[in-house]
């Protein structure tokens, strides 16, 4: 299987504080992964370091065999990986249908991108909210709505920012199927997920950052036996 | 297939071209769509058509002189209410454009419509002078209150800048800056015509031009905002972040944005030392920096139709106040700001276009 | 001999240079860096406190008396604009900024209306000294030592104070400093009262240098806000050292090419830096200090 994102020795400090020490890792085209790990392990700010909004001290990214690392976030974006923040990032006083024509339009014009915004409204269960202003949606459908934005695109990789946080069990589930479905569409998926329960539902494999650093790597149940794992989350917990 | 069907073949997606931008007249980017609203806008031009027929030249000239500004207003409207980005210092490329409009015209003279040639060439040194202020500041990621900082700065230096120009080592050909008494005896706009140029002199004939333009310029940027560039605009102004996450390079429309702002502040300039055929430093100074700001903002500044409204409306209460002096037309100017800024914050024209459109039912947007 | 006249000019006209940004900016930078407003009425209160120094000057009062008189009605009106306009501004900063600005148009057409286009000055202090062929104003050495005077009073009530304290605590986490009692908005109150005041003490410091008309504030704003941005948000971290680099490159051009183009040199200067460095020195500086 092919590799569609290869990360080698990368290195980033904010002052004192490291939030990425030598980070190796890669990704299998097609996979669903996540990305765990106590409060401050550095998940978000790999995330940056991914999306080029923070440049690394050392080290390269490289995204279908072409090195990213000296790209603008913009042309990472282009280049097909697309993202989806923890908070919600859409334009709250605009229209569903004005955000999804924002989020697609560089790709796609006139009738194509007209269909395309009715198929992601279709996916995504908000055609009957399509005129009403980002803003006034329920949390849950926010969070759909900003998925939807990621993957009208057609991104080879997603990027998921703990896409269920804050939702209800019954959204959680159905956020849970809806990525089951965009990667059988061949999306590639890399979520940041607290949910254990939800990692099981949706990633094939997990890694754990700690301090900044890969601390374990495998599949779930390797992962939920790793005495090491359960330790600096029991540790981060007495904190 | 016959010639026709071929020919007809190469102009289909032109035709559709055309047809896709005459539909972005209307769109989330603009209040108001639906045949009340452009019969309502229909009329307002007409009004405005056939009211020098009920006045005398002196008083057209005044009313052409409101319209003169209307440019810089939307391209401020453009820059700050759809982009986000306030700039303090539109005057700055006005006054540009004004001196230049001067220059080239006293050097190359007004006979074959040259002084139209001197428009394009003053509003084009209006847009490349933006497009770098913008490039340094948009592409320095700056934002927030130090564009208007910035801007602010160099349209109080370019006034510094002219008003020393006095002496004769101060002149680009034969047309002398003039230093703080500012340069006049430009040619107005000519328009060569069989048997002797017509020239525009601050009047009725100069009145038809600028109503045209005005209406030619309004109803161009209302297509350009529901088109492609205009939704990233907004975005950009709601979150650049996000927008970039979506694969914008956003400084590059910032800048664009900010030059389609200088070009029309250009245009302003540009038109105003025509029709009054002089132009000084103050006209960058501090207090006509301001005046711009209070026209966006009281009309308000989301909204082009409004911007352009509370524009003419502001401009001709300024004007019927400056009768008692320019300082108490200016107290009240001040006034107004923080009022609308208190009261309004989407702008006096703007609220009362949304009240309106409430009340009529689908006229809002 | 003629060494050192030519390095005693070029000092003279480093610290004159020096003076006026830190004089002019102080006001500008404290209500900017504890509020994150740029007060654009700035200049009116500079403009204030220069016409309530020489009116009271000229009324009989001792100089350094009328200039701390100037300094405490620009205050005083600072504190009521602030209760009746900005307050109600905090939580929309372009806003407030756009109001400061109408507050400038009303200040600087009324006072046009209310006392004319210009008004009798006080003569400058102290006379002047000679040295080699040039003259030189003993008025602009005490400008100086004013300037210096100024940041060490500034740092002293910002990091040796109760209130010092508390206006850092709520710059930094407001929320914060409420839930431990702190009466923000008073803080913010008189914050700005303070940031006027420094305004009206830089009009009546400069009062005797200049021409007293309802515009004169204009003069200031260019530098202020320059020195200001190069600076970034900390007034001493970023505003003071900003001020040392910018009267370098303001009194080289000055002394070479003049007065214009002292002044574009800081606006390319300032261009320069928010190119290079966008959140000014302070940014630089704290990144340094990590």
């Amino acid at each position: 299987m092919t590799q569609i994102l290869q990360v080698s020795k990368l290195n980033k400090r904010f002052g004192g504080v490291t939030v990425a020490r030598d980070i190796d890792f890669a990704l299998d085209e097609g996979a669903m992964h996540c990305l765990i790990g106590p409060n401050g392990a550095g998940k978000s700010s790999f995330f940056r370091l991914l999306l080029g909004e923070h440049a690394p001290d050392s080290g390269t990214i490289t995204f279908r065999g072409r090195d990213i690392t000296p790209l603008r976030s913009f042309q990472r974006i282009r280049e097909g990986i697309s993202v989806k923040f923890q908070v919600p990032g859409i334009f709250k006083a605009l229209s569903v249908r004005q955000n999804l024509q924002i989020a697609f339009q560089h790709h796609l014009h006139g009738a194509s991108l007209t269909e395309t915004v009715r198929r992601v409204l279709e996916f995504t269960s908000l055609t009957a909210e399509a005129a009403t202003p980002a803003g006034v949606l329920s949390h849950g459908q926010q969070q759909w709505l900003e998925i939807g934005m990621a993957v009208g695109v057609e991104p080879r990789l997603l990027l998921l920012d703990e896409p269920t946080a804050g939702m209800s069990p019954d959204e959680t589930r159905k956020t849970g199927e809806m990525l089951h479905d965009l990667n059988a569409r061949g999306i590639t998926i890399l979520a940041v997920e607290h949910d254990m329960a939800f990692v099981q539902q949706i990633a094939h494999s997990v890694t754990v950052l700690h301090m900044g650093a890969i601390f374990a790597q495998g599949s779930i149940d390797q992962i939920t036996a790793h005495p090491g794992v359960q330790e600096i989350y029991l540790g981060a917990a007495d904190e | 297939m016959s010639r026709a069907e071929a020919l007809d073949a190469l102009a289909a997606p032109a035709r559709s071209r055309a047809r896709q931008w005459l539909s972005r007249l209307e769109g989330p980017q603009t209040m108001g769509r639906g045949p009340a609203f452009w019969v309502a806008m229909a009329a307002v031009v007409l009004a405005a058509a056939v009211y020098p027929l009920f006045s005398n030249d002196y008083t057209v000239g005044n009313a052409a002189y409101f319209l003169v500004w209307t440019f810089m207003a939307m391209g401020l409207g453009v820059v700050w209410g759809y982009c986000g980005a306030l700039s303090f210092g539109q005057t700055a490329f006005f006054g540009l454009a004004g001196y230049a409009y001067g220059v080239i015209t006293i050097n190359i003279g007004s006979a074959y419509g040259l002084t139209w040639l001197a428009l394009i060439l003053s509003v084009g040194l209006g847009a490349a002078f933006a497009l770098l202020i913008g490039y340094f500041m948009f592409y320095g990621r700056i934002k927030g209150v130090f564009i208007g900082i910035v801007t602010l700065s160099v349209t109080l230096v370019l006034e510094t800048f002219m008003a020393q120009t006095a002496g004769p080592q101060w002149a680009i050909g034969t047309a002398r800056l003039n230093g703080f008494n500012g340069m006049s005896g430009m040619p107005p706009l000519t328009v060569p015509w069989f048997g002797g140029d017509v020239v525009l002199y601050s009047g009725t004939a100069l009145y038809y031009v600028l109503l045209a333009m005005v209406v030619i310029v309004y109803l161009g940027l209302r297509m350009l905002l529901n088109a492609p560039f205009g939704n990233v605009l907004v975005a950009i102004r709601e979150n650049p972040e996000r927008t970039e996450m979506l694969g914008y390079d956003i400084r590059l429309y910032q800048m664009l944005a900010f030059g389609l702002g200088g070009a029309l502040a250009g245009l302003s300039g540009a038109l105003y030392t025509a029709w009054g055929q002089y132009i000084t430093p103050s006209s960058m100074g501090l207090t006509s920096a301001a005046l711009p700001i209070v026209w966006v903002a009281v009309g308000g500044r989301r909204d082009i139709t409004a911007t352009l409204l509370g524009s003419v409306l502001v401009i001709a209460g300024f004007q019927a106040l400056t009768i008692y002096g320019s300082q108490y037309a200016l107290v009240v100017m001040g006034a107004l700001l923080v009022f609308t800024v208190m009261v309004t914050p989407d702008g006096v024209v703007a609220t009362l276009m949304q009240r309106l459109g409430r009340i009529f039912g689908k006229a809002g947007r | 001999m003629e060494f050192f006249t030519a390095i005693f000019s070029i000092t003279y006209q480093f610290g004159d240079a020096f003076a006026f940004l830190v004089i002019s900016c102080a006001g500008l930078a404290v209500i900017f860096g504890m509020m994150g407003v740029i007060n654009l009425a700035h200049g009116e209160f500079i403009m204030c406190g220069a016409y309530v120094t020489a009116a009271t000057a000229r009324a009989g009062l001792a100089l350094p008396i009328a200039i701390l008189c100037g300094a405490l009605a620009a205050a005083a009106i600072g504190m009521v604009l602030e209760r009746t306009v900005m307050r109600h501004l905090y939580h929309r900063p372009m806003d407030s900024i756009i109001a400061t600005w109408g507050i400038s148009l009303i200040a600087t057409q009324g006072v046009l209306i209310l006392l004319g286009p210009t008004m009798q000055g006080v003569g400058t202090p102290l006379g002047s000294m000679a040295l080699g062929d040039r003259s030189y104003s003993l008025y602009r050495l005490v400008l100086f030592a004013a300037a210096v005077g100024l940041l060490g009073g500034l740092y002293l009530l910002f990091y040796h104070t109760r209130f010092g304290v508390i206006a850092r605590a709520t710059i930094q986490r407001p929320a914060m400093a409420r839930a431990l009692g702190v009466d923000t908005r008073r803080v913010y109150g008189l914050t700005f009262g303070l940031g006027a005041g420094l305004a009206g003490l830089a009009g009546g410091l400069y009062a005797p240098t200049m021409t007293m008309v309802p515009t004169m504030g204009a003069t200031f704003i260019v530098e202020s806000f320059v020195t200001v941005v190069v600076g970034g948000a900390d007034i001493f971290l970023g505003a003071a050292p900003a001020a040392a680099i910018l009267a370098i490159i303001k009194a080289s051009l000055t002394a070479w090419y003049g007065q214009l183009f002292g002044q574009i040199g800081l606006l390319v200067a300032v261009i320069v830096v928010i190119r290079i460095m966008p959140g000014g020195l302070s940014a630089v500086v704290k990144r340094w200090q990590r």
